[in-house]
């Protein structure tokens, strides 16, 4: 393929879910049950994925040149200014961006043909209304929001889709709005979100006043070029906790991460979530929306500094260790699956934190594929058992649901990291976990050799990193080419930029400032806390054990509630999706991923502290680690699952023992650390003691002004309308409107009507006016009267 | 017997005047009323004619002047004939007390 085809086929894979939530908003009702419902499964989904399947196919035949001339020249529009800094609109094209695209459609088509299944056995009405369509209608918008996230290639309209997927989230989790618990869950993870998309938003401000640029991949070399001149953002003097302005922008942008991630301090709202559908819970809330996070972090990877990628590491590590160990009390199928999920999002955190760049996002495609058939598959019991999510009524299920059982169990062996160490026999976590713990136990233990002679940096370090012996050679041919399109025409270290993108692009003769930059931030990381490792190592331990606990109350042993066992069945149109992605997780763990994103790695971070058991550095060191950790890794389902089997094998029995035993320790597990309460007592109980002290302000201060302004206000148009008014100005007009009535009355009387009337008037009249004249002036004697008239 | 003089002729216009002024005061139909006009201008026509004879006499002035109101009374009489019958449309009678619409 050539030209923009792939960025074509990828933006109608992304403008299909766009018209096909328009046609549900506004045709949703007329198409009803169930067309709603394959409108977005065809259009939503289907057509995506279609897209997703060229692209991948046509990807998987170039080779390394041209995957690297089609990151280079992938499609840039110029959109906008924004201030002195031009946003261009684009498509992220690289193996990194191909990949999740094709793991989100993937996914994302078979839960929402599982959707059609499960929703058809939910009321869905609303005061007489369906909601049926608005459900696929939020499905399809958080496809096109997800798939655009993927997509972009500038922070602002990450940042953009990054909001949409909120959006999405909160309108999932609340679609049974009519309840309570979904309405408070909906606010609490859109609220918490917006905690960190705080954060995210100052990292934002920072990379676009700093860096001058919001283009992930320009981002990227300024950043580079400033490090090794020490301007911009590594001039400014600023610290805030120690931490330099180039940390705080990483921790920043991190912080967006820790929100939709839901790591540590903000994971409160993840388990909540669990209150929407369950499809939703394993479409957005397991598989895809959180992984955003991940993914957001291994895009802006190349902007964080040494200790950012500390802070990243902590947090991680803090979250897959604390989560895994409520997972182990929790009761609730879906409660259970959801801490399982913070504490798999903690695991890639961590990766990326420590370096294991391909292992944590490799852990994120293979974990996406196998969480969310753990949450159809429960999604399968709580329909199957009459809307019962409690384990402790399950029980003995296998024999009514066969399928659901075995792809469940593939599920919990995938995430266990189930495989035989020292062969290639595994799944899924197998093969990322240890690979996170190798680079984990080479940055605890045995880093000082290798950081210390990397403080040379300029060529030398080139030696360090082996090349990519498939790149060798063609990447000679990018050179050659000399095909580049400089995006913004008057940078300054143009070639810079085309060199570091290309396949291995720590060339000695073409490394520019990123090379050196990076190589010397490279050579400041500090070695790893070995507490770290230590808690990840342990967590290996305890998933196999959360997650067998789980599956064994669900699906072994004796019934221990007839009326759930009795219901108990399962239907086609939901287990087809479970075994389709149990036969994707098998799949997704040998073949295409893990293969791309090593590809993607030395493309998309400029691969300075990207440690890997193939591909980038340290291979040697990593490699020895992991082969003698991969027995410890390896063999950790075998404890987990035993000590599983042991307690729960009969019954819940012994498990009561021991929480009674553990007593107080249960007890904190139980209670989520306090965590929730606490959160409950200093903000939501923090905030209403501000509403209250901010009512009585209102009420004595405020409201007491106003009342006082509007008391005298009144009095004064009492005044003012009584007394000026009605007896000033209205009483002028009465008065002359009430004498022009009085005097018309007086005259109408003599107009009487009366002919003879008016015939004496004029008599009497002329009479009188005669009478007067003769008195006036006499009256005249005949002589004078002639006189008078002689001519 | 004495001469008859202007005096009488007034005597007797005025008394002319004062049975047609009484007439059109105490009728209530209207061609009483128009019938007592018409002495209130005869009258008026005898003096006239009277004043012209005794006091400026070899003029006829008084004379034409009477010669034109008599033909002006019968073009009034006339118009006064055309309102008592469109009176009688209106209000089905000629009775003056009965068309009083126009009383204040």
């Amino acid at each position: 393929m050539n030209g923009h085809t792939y960025e074509i086929f990828l933006a109608l894979g992304v403008l299909s879910p766009f018209i096909s939530f328009w046609l549900l908003v506004f045709f949703g009702p007329k198409l009803g049950k169930p067309w709603a419902g394959w409108c977005a499964v065809i259009l939503g989904m289907g057509v995506p994925l279609a897209m997703a399947s060229i692209v991948l196919w046509g990807w998987l035949g170039e080779d390394a040149a041209s995957r690297a001339m089609l990151t280079e020249h992938a499609f840039r529009y110029h959109w906008a200014n924004l201030g002195t800094v031009s946003i261009l609109v684009g498509v992220k094209l690289d193996s990194l961006t191909v990949a999740m695209y094709f793991m989100v459609t993937f996914i994302a088509f078979w839960i929402f043909f599982f959707s059609i299944g499960y929703m058809s056995g939910h009321s869905d009405e609303v005061a007489g209304k369906s909601k049926y369509h608005r459900f696929f209608a939020y499905l399809s918008l958080f496809a096109f929001s997800m798939l655009g996230l993927v997509l972009s290639s500038n922070l602002l309209f990450l940042f953009i889709f990054w909001e949409l997927v909120g959006l999405c989230s909160y309108l999932l989790i609340g679609y049974y709005f009519h309840e309570r618990v979904p309405q408070y869950a909906q606010m609490k993870a859109f609220i918490t979100n917006r905690v960190g998309d705080f954060g995210f938003i100052i990292g934002l401000m920072l990379v676009y006043f700093q860096l001058g640029t919001l283009d992930l991949d320009d981002a990227a070399r300024i950043f580079a070029e400033q490090y090794a001149a020490g301007t911009g953002i590594f001039a400014s003097s600023f610290t805030m906790f120690g931490w330099s302005l180039a940390t705080i922008m990483g921790v920043g942008l991190f912080c967006g991460a820790m929100g939709k991630s839901a790591q540590f301090p903000l994971h409160v709202w993840l388990p909540d979530a669990m209150a929407g559908p369950t499809p939703v819970s394993a479409l957005i809330h397991a598989a895809t929306m959180v992984a955003a996070g991940v993914y957001l972090v291994a895009r802006v990877f190349r902007l964080m500094t040494p200790e950012a990628l500390m802070f990243v590491a902590a947090i991680g590590c803090i979250t897959l260790f604390l989560m895994a160990l409520i997972a182990m009390v929790q009761t609730d199928i879906k409660k259970c699956l959801a801490y399982s999920t913070l504490s798999q999002l903690g695991y890639m955190i961590f990766g990326l934190g420590c370096g294991a760049w391909i292992a944590a996002l490799f852990h994120l495609i293979t974990h996406a594929f196998f969480k969310a058939m753990l949450f159809l598959g429960s999604g399968q019991v709580i329909e199957g058992c009459h809307h019962e999510q409690d384990m402790r009524k399950m029980g003995g299920l296998m024999k009514k649901m066969p399928v659901t059982g075995i792809t469940f169990l593939v599920g919990v062996l995938a995430i266990s990291g189930f495989g035989i160490a020292g062969t290639k026999i595994g799944l899924g976590g197998f093969f990322s976990k240890d690979e996170i713990l190798a680079v984990a136990w080479v940055r605890a233990f045995d880093w000082d050799d290798y950081s210390h002679h990397e403080a040379g940096a300029g060529g030398h370090h080139a030696s360090v990193i082996p090349p990519i012996p498939a790149a060798e050679d063609s990447s000679n041919d990018v050179f050659s080419s000399e095909k580049r399109i400089v995006l913004v025409s008057d940078q300054p270290h143009g070639d810079t930029h085309t060199t570091s993108v290309t396949p291995h692009g720590l060339k000695p003769s073409a490394h520019g400032g990123d090379a050196h930059g990076r190589a010397g931030i490279f050579s400041q990381t500090p070695t790893l806390p070995k507490w770290m490792f230590y808690l990840a190592l342990f967590t290996a331990y305890v998933t196999p054990f959360y997650m067998m606990r789980c599956w064994w109350m669900t699906f072994m042993g004796k019934p221990r509630d007839d009326h759930v066992h009795e219901h108990a069945h399962e239907s086609p149109m939901m287990f087809v999706p479970l075994v389709v992605l149990a036969i994707g997780t098998f799949v997704s763990s040998y073949f295409l991923f893990r293969d791309l994103i090593a590809d993607a790695a030395t493309q998309a971070t400029i691969a300075p502290l990207v440690m890997a058991t193939d591909g980038a550095i340290h291979t040697t060191a990593i490699n020895a680690a992991h082969s003698w950790l991969i027995y410890g890794v390896g063999g950790a389902f075998i404890v987990g699952f035993a000590i599983a089997i042991v307690i729960y094998g009969r019954g819940l029995g012994m498990a009561s023992r021991i929480k009674r035993i553990a007593g107080p320790l249960h007890t904190l597990l139980e209670n989520k650390y306090y965590i929730d309460d606490l959160y409950h007592l200093v903000w939501v109980k923090g905030c209403m003691a501000v509403a209250h002290i901010a009512r009585f302000f209102d009420t004595w201060v405020v409201d007491l002004i106003f009342n006082t302004l509007a008391k005298l206000t009144e009095r004064l148009a009492a005044f003012s309308g009584l007394v000026l008014d009605q007896h000033g100005v209205d009483g002028i007009y009465n008065g002359m409107a009430d004498t022009a009535i009085n005097v018309g009355d007086a005259m109408r009387r003599s107009q009487t009507g009366r002919i003879r009337n008016y015939v004496l008037f004029a008599v009497g009249g002329v009479t009188i006016i005669v009478v007067l004249m003769l008195a006036y002036w006499g009256v005249a004697s005949p002589e004078q009267t002639v006189a008078m008239l002689a001519p | 017997m004495e001469h008859i003089g202007l005096t009488h002729y007034l005597i007797v216009a005025a008394v002319l005047f004062c049975c047609g002024i009484f007439t059109m005061a105490t009728k209530r139909n209207a061609i009483g009323i128009l019938i007592g006009v018409e002495l209130v201008l005869n009258s008026t026509g005898i003096n006239l004619v009277a004043f012209d004879r005794y006091m400026g006499p070899g003029r006829l002035d008084g004379q034409i002047v009477a010669i034109f109101m008599i033909v002006l009374a019968a073009a009034e009489t006339a118009l006064a004939v055309g309102i008592c019958i469109n009176v009688y449309k209106n209000i089905a009678t000629v009775d003056v007390d009965m068309a009083s619409q126009l009383r204040g």
